[in-house]
């Protein structure tokens, strides 16, 4: 199967391939622009808080002043991203405040008005008056001291130690700890699930890019007709296995770029990654996800290569190729809801399904810990689609990249499966 | 010494026959043509003994064996819609299709470095072919058919789109590489160079393989039924003669074509017994473009009457 041929053909491909522009911005910019995307949100984040003046309004004059000595303490006071001004007043006089303040409200220069009646005592129940009250930002970082000063305020009367009260005020603190057989019960942080999020996000990119890209070339070749030249120096069959081998190839090695600083930070303690970050991972996990992703290059290049065959003109091709992107993001988007809940039945039956297999069965590893015997089911399941597509596929490939003229229809390309050749 | 066969090969597609029961074969050290108009069936007979196309029936040998991947990488093939990689360099691509057929190396390079000189283009060599004219392309694409030393020559309508110039250098090294005993096919509707150039041809019409075998003698053949007469006297006794197939008056000449070859004695005594003043009595050699137009007008003749 492999012969000078088709290494002529690999070496052909990896070099196109390896030194084109396209393949170094990408291999370089994708983790930038990804880290990128963090970075924007964050400075977003930063952005749209800025200064929120808060007028917080109590009836009772003692509330006001134990809320006044809670909120300077709290973080948001302190780097300024909330203002609140506290007062006290009587509900005749907030209602005048309230009319007085309407154009405030609206022009934004206050963010909000929260009025805490004495009734707030006994039904915790207080307004809030804003543009957008949807708000959940500002809120969330308010309420907390609002309802510790009630709760105080509330117990006081009924002569309750402090220190109860200070517990009856505090809030769930709750630790994660992962289960795994045979290893120690260890406090788990959202490590795995950042590295599935990665994992599948890296996998989709990469097997829609590779993909993409054979099929642009196999089109290419198609209509610079110089498919011919080709065929009547190799089979068809040689000319799909180079194309693939050598996309697969190249997409290995970039996920190999793209993992390296996973490992390194895994397997070394030269970046301190904050608690709830780390992550653990093999280089047998590194290696299997390698190969996962090298059977998931066969089966996905492979079927872009035969759509790309089909067509002579690029345009074509991009509406000729829907029914293999929802094979790759179909399980993308299941990877996606394991992500609330990894034991989700769908997900777990897509680790083991042909297609979605490939994609779904990493994510599903970095986030819990999966029976060896799965692993196996899933890269057999890999192993026998690939070996199940390739004789429809390069039949297909074969009648189609010597098809010139006008565009088929699905119905033609079926019927050239029967076709001799 | 017959050393490439093509034995009833047959190519439908769809409800069109394509090629239809054609069979010829090449003497090794000739320069074959395969004649037809556009359309006729010589790009899928091609692709056929290429193996680009699988046949529906019959099938190509070469030295008696069966034509495979073997037989491929022995040939250097140009179809007839040429095409190369646009992004790669010239000497690039000449090393890429030498490879695929199985040959690398120094030598290769110094080879494709030497072809490049004789075709005016050794300054090119790391150019990018889509900087190249479409003349310097295709002389690129020569090349890339030649550099790994074929035996076989499949050339798909070599001249298209060439000037005079590169037509003439075509020429000399198709010359060349009969000298050295390569066996040479190609494919053309333009009957001047094939008459000049071929040692044997078949003409393909509609898919079917009309006239096949060595030029001259196919040319002795059909120059044999056809005659040139200047006389003196009254020849209207021929008209209702069985042996003769048409008399066309030219005023000074007339020229006669019979029936079979063996007519043309008995035409020259009947002129004589006849008292008929012969002058000019001369078996006329025959242009391929005539024999060209006379086998594949008359069957299209034929099938209009047939309809």
């Amino acid at each position: 199967m492999i012969n000078y041929r088709v290494i002529a053909l690999i070496k052909r491909e990896l070099r196109e391939k390896l030194l084109s522009k396209a393949f170094i911005l990408m291999t370089v910019l994708l983790p930038v622009f990804m880290f990128g995307i963090f970075g924007v949100q964050a400075f977003i984040m930063s952005f749209d808080s800025e200064k929120s003046v808060v007028e917080i309004i109590t009836e009772s004059p003692t509330i006001s002043e134990k809320l006044s000595n809670i909120i300077d303490e709290s973080s948001f006071v302190q780097d300024s991203t909330i203002i609140p001004r506290i007062h006290f007043m009587g509900k005749i006089k907030f209602d005048d405040f309230f009319k007085k303040s309407e154009k405030d409200l609206l022009s934004e220069n206050i963010a909000g008005i929260i009025y805490i009646p004495n009734t707030a005592l006994e039904d915790k129940k207080i307004e809030y008056y804003s543009k957008t009250p949807k708000n959940r930002r500002l809120l969330n970082r308010i309420d907390n001291p609002i309802n510790r000063v009630l709760v105080d305020e509330y117990f006081r009367a009924k002569n309750i130690p402090v220190a109860e009260l200070e517990y009856a005020s505090m809030s769930v603190d709750i630790s994660s700890y992962k289960i795994s057989e045979g290893e120690d019960i260890k406090e788990e942080g959202y490590g795995g699930l950042v590295l599935s999020y990665l994992l599948s996000f890296l996998l989709y990119i990469s097997l829609l890019m590779m993909g993409s890209m054979v099929m642009q070339s196999v089109i290419q070749e198609k209509s610079n007709r110089i498919v011919e030249v080709l065929l009547s120096s190799v089979t068809s069959k040689e000319l799909m296995i180079g194309k693939i081998l050598g996309a697969a190839i190249t997409g290995v090695f970039q996920m190999a770029i793209w993992l390296a600083p996973v490992i390194v930070v895994a397997s070394t303690s030269w970046f301190m990654l904050p608690e709830n970050l780390v992550f653990d991972i093999t280089f047998l996990q590194v290696a299997y996800l390698l190969f996962n992703f090298f059977l998931g290059l066969l089966i996905f290049v492979g079927l872009f290569a035969t759509v790309g065959s089909i067509f002579e003109d690029p345009q074509d091709a991009q509406s000729g190729m829907w029914p293999v992107m929802m094979l790759i993001m179909i399980p993308f988007f299941i990877t996606m809801s394991m992500m609330e809940n990894p034991t989700n039945p769908v997900a777990n039956i897509a680790s083991m399904f042909p297609f979605a297999a490939i994609i779904v069965m990493p994510a599903k590893m970095a986030m819990v810990d999966v029976p060896l015997w799965q692993v196996i089911v899933s890269t057999l399941v890999n192993i026998l689609t690939v070996f199940a597509i390739f004789p429809v596929a390069g039949k297909i490939y074969r009648v189609g990249i010597m098809m010139t003229g006008k565009k088929p229809s699905w119905m033609e390309v079926i019927k050239w499966l029967k076709y001799k050749y | 010494m017959v050393a490439l066969e093509v034995k009833n090969i047959s190519k439908s597609f769809g409800n069109l026959k394509a090629v239809d029961n054609a069979s010829f074969s090449v003497p090794k050290g000739s320069i074959f043509g395969l004649l037809g108009r556009n359309g006729a069936g010589k790009t899928t007979t091609i692709r056929m003994m290429m193996n680009i196309y699988m046949p529906d029936s019959g099938e190509v040998f070469y030295e008696g064996i069966k034509a495979g991947p073997d037989f491929n990488s022995k040939v250097g093939y140009l179809p007839e819609e040429r095409g190369l990689y646009k992004k790669m360099k010239v000497l690039e691509t000449l090393l890429f299709f030498a490879e695929i057929k199985g040959k690398k190396g120094k030598n290769v390079t110094r080879l494709a470095k030497e072809y490049l000189k004789k075709f005016d283009l050794a300054d090119r060599m790391n150019s990018k072919i889509e900087t190249l004219s479409k003349g310097n392309q295709q002389k690129v694409q020569f090349i890339s058919t030649l550099l790994h030393d074929p035996e076989v020559l499949i050339l798909d309508e070599l001249f298209s789109g060439l000037d005079p110039i590169n037509t003439n250098i075509m020429k000399n090294v198709i010359l060349e590489l009969k000298e050295k005993g390569k066996i040479i096919l190609f494919s053309t509707h333009v009957m001047s160079f094939a008459e000049k150039m071929c040692d044997h041809i078949a003409i393909i019409d509609s898919g079917e393989i009309k006239l096949n075998g060595s030029l001259a003698e196919i040319k002795a053949q059909h120059s044999q039924r056809n005659i040139s007469l200047n006389y003196k006297g009254d020849i209207s006794f021929l008209k209702n003669n069985p042996m003769i197939e048409t008399i066309a008056d030219y005023g000074n000449s007339v020229g006669i074509r019979v029936k079979e070859e063996k007519n043309i004695q008995e035409l020259l005594k009947l002129l004589i017994e006849n008292n008929i003043e012969v002058k000019k009595f001369d078996a006329n050699d025959i242009s391929l473009e005539e024999i060209f137009i006379n086998t594949v007008g008359s069957e299209t003749a034929e099938e209009v009457k047939n309809d």
